[in-house]
This record gives structure tokens, C-alpha cells and sequence, in this order.
């Protein structure tokens, strides 16, 4: 009964063993073709590029995480060279301070000593200009009394009358 | 040169062999097996020009079919999850892949309209030289056995023939003590209907496909030869033949998707619901 009911639903709409046969071939090259070369591979390809990205989100991430450890040491870094600057600063102004202090002083008493030394070269020229024009006027008072008194004057004249020149310019 | 027109029109239930391979050792070669020969073809061709030289970075050809593949199996693996997807995404991407291709070449110019005419039993008939493969049952049947025997193993292999027998006819919603004896036939009656439904769901997925893509290639013809059939004159039933199946062609690109959508979505299910369950154990 089944059978022949199947047959003449097959012979209505030419349903044959061999037609069957064929259609079915015909579709598994296709699913072997298509699962062989598309759906395999491509599905490989895309497992392959979902780790890549996998791989390369983690390596972002990382990237990330490095970045804001250095951006950290960075300004650690920074912080302790404007610190040790700071530092520096403080102390070569301290350093100056002492230096100009030390060269000021030094300064000053090497202008006193000029110009203890200036006096003492004034003075000691003014003597020596006193003591040449004392010379210089005792030879003068000699001359001078050699030619009012008309004679030539012996040495000894010459030496006493030096002596009271010389006496009465120092007083 | 006047052709009958109205036996082009009329519904062909069953694929034909060219008369003069009839009665050779060819006879098997129908005309919707050569196209499905080509369809095939193209696909085969398609396939490799897209895939000869795979690469991380995609040229055009593949990352066209790399967007078909990842799509579709995002869609897949939603329901069948990540391991039934592995083993049977394959099957159900060649199948939506090969029905979509096979639906629509039904609708390219000359299949169904160009062959010829003989006569049988005293009456001219029109037997054309391509016809639609999946408007052939010989088609819908064979994707439906390869379909439905493929479920049956991985329903063996992931959920185990007791399994499968106590999923079918077993009491659910873990009920113990009488109750059981008024819930054991029930259930046992449930399974049955099961089971007849298991069994009459390859009929259902060949003859739907089958039915619909007939259904079409009939609608088309009988657009094209409109005029023809209102008995209007010449001019007119050519013009009427060009711009009346316009929307209809949209329509059968449609139903084409849509069908290839319907049976492997159905597959879909149907190995949802026979495996996804132990999976999720």
C-alpha cells in the first residue's frame, strides 16, 4: 500500500532512483567543495586574525599599562631632578653668598693696604722732597753768604754754615 | 515562429530529459541536473577564485566571503552554540549557499523558456532545456537526505541513542511517585507524535522547497505569457510579457532567499533541538 503510494507520488513529480542519486552527488561536491575550500579555510583565517587581534589588544593593553609606569617613573624622575636642582640652586647661592662675602672682604683690606701703601710712598716722597729741598736751600745759603761776604768760603765754613741752615730749616 | 503558448504555461510537475537521451544510458540527465551541474560550477569556481590565495589582510573576493561565512556563522553559533556550530556549520552554510544559488538561477533568462517542442501521446509538449533544479523533488529530496542523515549522526554522537529515546518518551519536569502512572502513557503518546514528526520532516522540508520554487517558476511563466492567455493581440502580449513579471522577478528573489533562509533555519532547529540541550548540561 505504502509502496504503491510512493511510486505514484514518484512517478507524479519524476522522482527516480537515478535522478535522486545524481542531485545528491552533484550537491555533496558542492558541500565537500565548499567545506574543503571555503568554510575551512576561511574559518581558520578568521580564527587566526581573532587571535591576532586578541594578541594585539592585550599587547595595547600592556603598552598601556608600561606607558602609564613610565609616565609614573617620569615624574618621579622629574621630581627629584627639579628637587636635586632646587637643591643645587639653594646651595651654589649659598656658595655665592659666602664667595662674594669672602672676596669683599678681601677686597677691602686690599684697598686699605693700597692705600696704606700710597700713604706711606706720599710720605715718604714728601720727606725725600723735604730733604732735597733742604739740601737745595742749604747749598743755596752757602752760596749766597759765600758771595755777600766776598771770599771763598773754607770747607769748615761751608760745613758750619750747612749745619745752622740745616738747624734753622728744621726748626 | 507560433508556439503554443499555453503548454509553456502550464505546470510542470517532474524534470525532464532531452528526447534524445531519453531511452540511452543518459536518460538520468534531466535538465535541472545540468543545472544544477552548473550551478555547482559556478560555485566551485566562485570558491576558489576567492580562496586560492587566502590572506590575514583580505582582498576583494575573499573578504567578500569571509562577510557571508562570519556573518552566518555568528548567526549560527548564537543558536546552536560553539561546538554543534564547529560540526555543522558547514553543512548548513553550503546548504543556504546552494539553495540561494539554485533558487535564483531558476530565474535567469532562457531557464524554463528555451527548448523544445515534441509531441507524446498525440500532444505537443514543451520540454525546456534548463529548468530550475530546486522546482526538480529529485533536488529538494536529495538536500533533505543529506540533511536529515547528518542530523541523525550528530544527534547519535552528542546526545547518545538513550538520551535521545528518554528525550523523546521520558517524563519531564523530574515527577517520582503514582503520578507517574497516568504521566508514563502521556508521554509515551507525546513521544509518538514526536516521533511522527521527526519522521515527516523530511517531507516537509523537500516538498516546501520543492512546492514554493514550482509554485514561482509557474507564477513567472504564466506572467510572461499573460497576454497570451487574456487572448490579447500580438503587440500587446509582448509588451505585456516584458513588464508585467518586472515585480515578480523581485518577488522570486525574495522567496528564493527566503526559502534557502526557511529549510536551513529549520535544520537549524531541528539540530538545536536534539543537541544543543546536552550541550548546555
Amino acid at each position: 500500500m505504502i509502496h504503491q503510494i510512493l511510486d505514484q507520488i514518484g512517478s507524479s513529480f519524476g522522482v527516480t532512483w537515478p535522478k535522486f542519486v545524481a542531485q545528491l552527488v552533484l550537491f555533496l561536491i558542492a558541500y565537500f567543495v565548499l567545506s574543503r575550500y571555503a568554510f575551512g579555510p576561511i574559518m581558520k583565517i578568521l580564527e587566526e586574525r581573532r587571535k591576532r587581534i586578541e594578541e594585539g589588544q592585550l599587547n595595547a593593553e600592556k603598552i598601556k599599562k608600561q606607558l602609564a609606569e613610565a609616565e609614573l617613573r617620569y615624574q618621579e624622575v622629574l621630581r627629584k631632578a627639579n628637587d636635586d636642582a632646587q637643591h643645587l640652586v639653594e646651595e651654589s647661592r649659598r656658595n655665592n653668598e659666602a664667595f662674594s662675602q669672602r672676596e669683599m672682604e678681601k677686597a677691602v683690606k686690599e684697598s686699605a693696604a693700597i692705600v696704606e701703601r700710597a700713604r706711606h710712598e706720599i710720605a715718604s716722597d714728601r720727606n725725600r722732597m723735604v730733604d732735597e729741598v733742604k739740601r737745595e736751600m742749604v747749598s743755596l745759603v752757602v752760596k749766597t753768604t759765600a758771595q755777600v761776604a766776598g771770599k771763598v768760603l773754607s770747607p769748615e765754613d761751608q760745613k758750619r754754615l750747612s749745619e745752622e741752615a740745616s738747624k734753622e730749616l728744621s726748626s | 515562429m507560433a508556439f503554443p503558448i499555453s503548454l509553456i504555461a502550464s505546470a510542470e510537475l517532474s524534470a525532464e530529459s532531452p528526447v534524445f537521451l531519453k531511452d540511452s544510458f543518459l536518460g538520468w540527465l534531466t535538465n535541472s541536473i545540468l543545472v544544477t551541474a552548473i550551478v555547482v560550477g559556478v560555485i566551485v569556481w566562485v570558491v576558489r577564485a576567492c580562496t586560492r590565495n587566502m590572506q590575514v589582510i583580505p582582498g576583494h573576493g575573499q573578504n567578500f566571503l569571509e562577510a557571508i561565512v562570519e556573518g552566518f556563522y555568528g548567526a549560527v553559533e548564537g543558536i546552536l552554540g560553539h561546538k554543534m556550530t564547529v560540526k555543522a556549520f558547514p553543512l548548513l552554510a553550503s546548504l543556504f549557499l546552494f539553495i540561494c544559488m539554485a533558487d535564483w538561477s531558476g530565474l535567469f533568462p532562457g531557464v524554463g523558456s528555451i527548448g523544445w517542442f515534441h509531441t507524446h501521446d498525440g500532444e505537443t509538449e514543451f520540454t525546456p532545456l534548463l529548468r530550475g533544479t530546486t522546482a526538480d523533488l529529485n533536488m529538494t529530496l536529495a538536500l533533505t537526505a543529506v540533511s536529515m542523515t547528518l542530523w541523525f549522526y550528530w544527534t547519535m554522537r552528542v546526545t547518545g541513542p538513550v538520551a535521545f529515546m528518554k528525550e523523546l518518551f521520558g517524563v519531564k519536569g523530574g515527577m517520582s511517585g503514582p503520578i507517574l502512572l497516568f504521566l508514563v502513557p502521556l508521554f509515551l503518546f507525546i513521544g509518538l507524535l514526536e516521533v511522527i514528526s521527526i519522521l515527516v520532516r523530511p517531507i516537509s522540508l523537500s516538498f516546501r522547497l520543492y512546492g514554493n520554487v514550482s509554485a514561482g517558476e509557474n507564477l513567472m511563466s504564466t506572467m510572461i505569457n499573460i497576454g497570451s492567455l487574456l487572448h490579447a493581440p500580438q503587440w500587446l502580449s509582448s509588451l505585456l510579457g516584458v513588464i508585467v513579471p518586472i515585480p515578480f522577478y523581485f518577488l522570486e528573489i525574495l522567496v528564493g532567499f527566503l526559502q534557502a533562509m526557511i529549510f536551513t533555519v529549520l535544520m537549524i532547529v531541528y539540530i538545536q533541538l536534539s543537541t544543543v540541550h546536552e550541550e548546555q548540561h
